[in-house]
């Protein structure tokens, strides 16, 4: 189900409606009961997924806690559930052995999620779960399952399982604020983008060299407004029932390295890789060589995180980072300019499916580089000049927004109701009017669902 | 606390008001082009004085003149149709005509029996948009509606319309809250002549036989009109193509003599009408121009008149002046 969308609005009304009427102690049963029937809706199959690795975890959980003694025992029971939830998630997201199967929604975040669990209770972080119904919602809170972020159990659940709440007029102020932003960069700004990229990356023999790097530098801005834009929907509609949500972005493109840009980009999963699988390889505690190739590995499993198609793309990664910390220079607009068009020409894996095509269209950035034919073609790309102007504009407008976010939600705090409404009227109605959508764009879905 | 909540109220309505602006603004005015999407809105500004009520797709708002059947015999007709009209959508647009005034006879045009499902968004919005709100609006909708197509978006056009930002003329400022003419009586004089060189070929098709939706509202047609003591005649215009099958004439005359109803095949007709392809079409014989148009009219205004107790309102002087008066303007514009 799209997250942008009248329906999911609905949800999401209904839901936030639902949450503050019902008694204090039905308000997280309540949640996984909405949570339950929206992933009904999806269909069976999907909904036994969740089932399996849910009270696999769980029951791992408890297991792992009982057992705290005796480190083998512990030792295999982490193994087991990792093993057969990590098998699951490769098996079912890359159609291996199987066909025609319904990939979960959200499988890799949940996946991921329940993983952080068992290994957080083998590391006596926190207790387990008792409640099996409570366990549930952290793996099944819908927001969050169409795409992300990945929640540790002890970030989320203070405020998940909290039950003493009220109704909170400036938190929903902010969390409408974040949703109609959220709406706003997918609807204006990813969409918009799109149909330039789609122009140019269906027809990758009329359009090479330049117009590939455009392609590449345009999906840069689209693929930002597209996921960043949907965690806002999960994290403003959270804020309106107060539960917390970390940040997945921490404005990604002004980093002055690879190293830097994954600090700052899908931090969840960066964070994830970093506990779970960086430190315990050692980390960058041993020697040089031994630290490049936990990056390295690193890396590798976040490009198959995305999908086995995107395993060079994260060793590409992997290796720019290493590269990355010997290659410096002393400008950090230069460091900044060089890091962007790395992550943008690397994009070039999710534009073009097909590893070899897109490594052509990368190699043709250097072998065909025909500005002029850019220049000539750009108003046949399927935008017109006030569409361009509308996108440069919104682009410049959510950059800038993101960048001094805090500055701005400090200043708004402090002015009056009305200002306040008349800055969300004129955001719904910039939206109505500039959005993309409808009857003639097919491309509503966000990109990161399918991961 | 009062004076917040007024300035609330007052923003909160501001809004609305911007709103309610922007989808006019966006929506098509269909005005100077396509103006096929005027067709259904233009009778709302008509008196509502007609004996004669035609129904259905491009067959009658292209092949019928109700000035000539005025001119010719008195009738005072106006034509209900619009492009690629489903036979639900004539039957929401007969109920919606009802309520402003009962005809003495109502022609539908049987070419949409061979359509069993919308054919095209485009085609539901030349139909719908301009339609006044209603009950009969709102079920034509979701009898009309396409799978990618949504409710909300004929509510709020600007959810369909938002794109057109770009691509605002003068003719959406001007034609903002107001609408000009575009026909006459329902009729769109076309007087452009491309003659009929060829028929293209006939295919044969897998099924003959009317989908049981087509023969379901085809019967709410007839039943609609028995209710209010309206004779119906059905009618299938000279088009030469998309071909009229035999065996959809002959599921037609079945309909029509169980009933006891007339059906008229004007393609029957051709030669007693002296309809001549090479100078009386605007398309190569799917539709009539101006000069067929006027033929066909005065034949079936003497069909009318001999079949049916119709009113000769050249005789009445009330009307008879503004007809005389739409007449001068008609005559003007095909001179």
């Amino acid at each position: 189900m799209n997250l942008v969308s009248g329906i999911m609005f609905l949800i999401m009304l209904v839901t936030a409606f639902l949450y503050y009427v019902v008694p204090k102690k039905a308000k997280p049963y309540t949640l996984l009961a909405i949570s339950v029937a929206f992933y009904i809706s999806l269909g069976w199959q999907p909904l036994m997924f969740i089932i399996f690795s849910t009270i696999t975890t769980y029951i791992a959980g408890i297991l792992l806690e009982k057992n705290a003694e005796n480190k083998t025992i512990k030792k295999l029971i982490l193994g087991v559930t990792i093993i057969l939830n990590g098998i699951i998630l490769v098996v079912v997201k890359n159609q291996i052995f199987v066909k025609n199967l319904i990939v979960p929604m959200g499988i890799s975040y949940y996946t991921f999620q329940v993983m952080s669990y068992n290994i957080d209770i083998y590391r006596e972080k926190y207790k387990a779960q008792k409640n099996i119904a409570k366990y549930f919602l952290y793996t099944m809170y819908f927001p969050y399952l169409s795409i992300g972020p990945i929640n540790r159990y002890n970030d989320i659940t203070p405020t998940l399982y909290e039950t003493n709440k009220k109704f909170n007029l400036t938190q929903s102020y902010y969390g409408l604020s974040r949703i109609l932003l959220g709406i706003f960069k997918k609807l204006v700004v990813a969409n918009r983008v799109q149909i330039l990229v789609s122009t140019i990356s269906q027809d990758p023999n009329a359009y090479q060299g330049a117009f590939a790097l455009f392609a590449m530098l345009l999906y840069s801005i689209q693929l930002y407004c597209d996921f960043s834009g949907g965690i806002d929907v999960v994290i403003g509609f959270s804020k309106i029932l107060q539960i917390n949500i970390i940040e997945n972005f921490n404005n990604p493109y002004i980093a002055e390295s690879i190293q830097d840009f994954w600090r700052r980009w899908h931090i969840s999963l960066s964070n994830w890789f970093r506990d779970y699988v960086y430190i315990p390889l050692g980390g960058s505690r041993c020697g040089k060589l031994r630290t490049n190739i936990n990056v390295l590995i690193v890396f590798t499993l976040s490009g198959l995180w995305h999908g086995t198609a995107y395993v060079l793309w994260g060793l590409l990664h992997g290796i720019f980072l290493i590269i990355g910390k010997v290659v410096k220079t002393p400008s950090k607009i230069i460091n900044r300019i060089v890091t962007f068009l790395i992550v943008s020409i690397l994009w070039s894996f999710f534009i073009w499916p097909d590893t070899i095509q897109a490594c052509q269209m990368i190699g043709s950035i250097f072998t065909q580089f025909n500005y002029q034919a850019l220049i000539q073609n750009i108003g046949n790309l399927g935008l017109s000049l006030a569409n361009y102007i509308v996108l440069i504009i919104s682009t410049i407008a959510v950059f800038f927004y993101d960048a001094k976010k805090s500055k701005i939600n400090e200043k708004l705090k402090s002015k009056s109701v009305e200002i306040k409404l008349i800055l969300t009227l004129s955001v719904i109605l910039v939206i109505f009017v500039f959005g993309v959508y409808g009857i003639g764009f097919n491309a509503s879905e966000f990109i990161y669902n399918k991961f | 606390m009062v004076k917040k909540i007024i300035k609330i109220i007052a923003i909160l309505a501001i809004a609305l008001t911007l709103f309610y602006l922007l989808n006019k603004l966006l929506m098509p005015k269909y005005m100077t082009d396509l103006v096929e999407g005027s067709m259904i809105s233009q009778y709302y500004n008509e008196e509502k004085n007609h004996e004669v009520i035609f129904v259905g797709d491009c067959e009658v708002y292209a092949n019928f003149s109700p000035m000539v059947l005025y001119q010719e015999q008195g009738i005072t007709s106006y034509i209900r149709g619009s492009s690629q009209q489903m036979i639900w959508q004539s039957y929401y647009i007969l109920k919606e005509t009802l309520k402003y005034e009962v005809p003495k006879v109502v022609v539908f045009n049987v070419n949409s029996m061979r359509y069993s499902e919308p054919v095209s968004e485009a085609y539901n919005r030349l139909t719908l948009d301009k339609m006044k709100w209603s009950k009969e609006k709102y079920d034509m909708i979701n009898a009309s509606m396409l799978e990618n197509e949504t409710m909300a978006s004929y509510i709020f056009p600007i959810l369909r319309y938002h794109d057109r930002f770009d691509k605002l003329t003068e003719e959406d400022i001007k034609y903002l809250f107001r609408e000009k003419k575009n026909t006459y009586q329902g009729f769109l004089i076309n007087k452009e002549v491309k003659p009929l060189e060829s028929i293209p070929t006939v295919k044969k098709l897998a099924n003959y036989k009317f989908a049981d939706i087509d023969y379901e509202y085809l019967q709410k047609i007839l039943d609609l009109c028995k209710e209010n003591n309206i004779q119906l005649l059905l009618i299938k215009a000279p088009s030469v193509y998309p071909h009229w099958y035999e065996e959809y004439d002959a599921q037609i005359e079945e309909f029509a003599q169980k009933n006891s109803i007339n059906f008229v095949n004007f393609l029957d007709k051709v030669e007693e009408i002296g309809i001549d392809y090479s100078k009386d079409t605007y398309d190569r014989g799917l539709h009539l121009n101006l000069t067929g148009a006027t033929k066909l009219s005065k034949y079936f205004s003497k069909y009318l008149k001999e079949k049916y107790n119709l009113t000769d309102y050249r005789q009445n002087k009330e009307v008879d002046n503004i007809y005389q008066e739409k007449l001068k303007q008609y005559n003007a514009e095909i001179s």
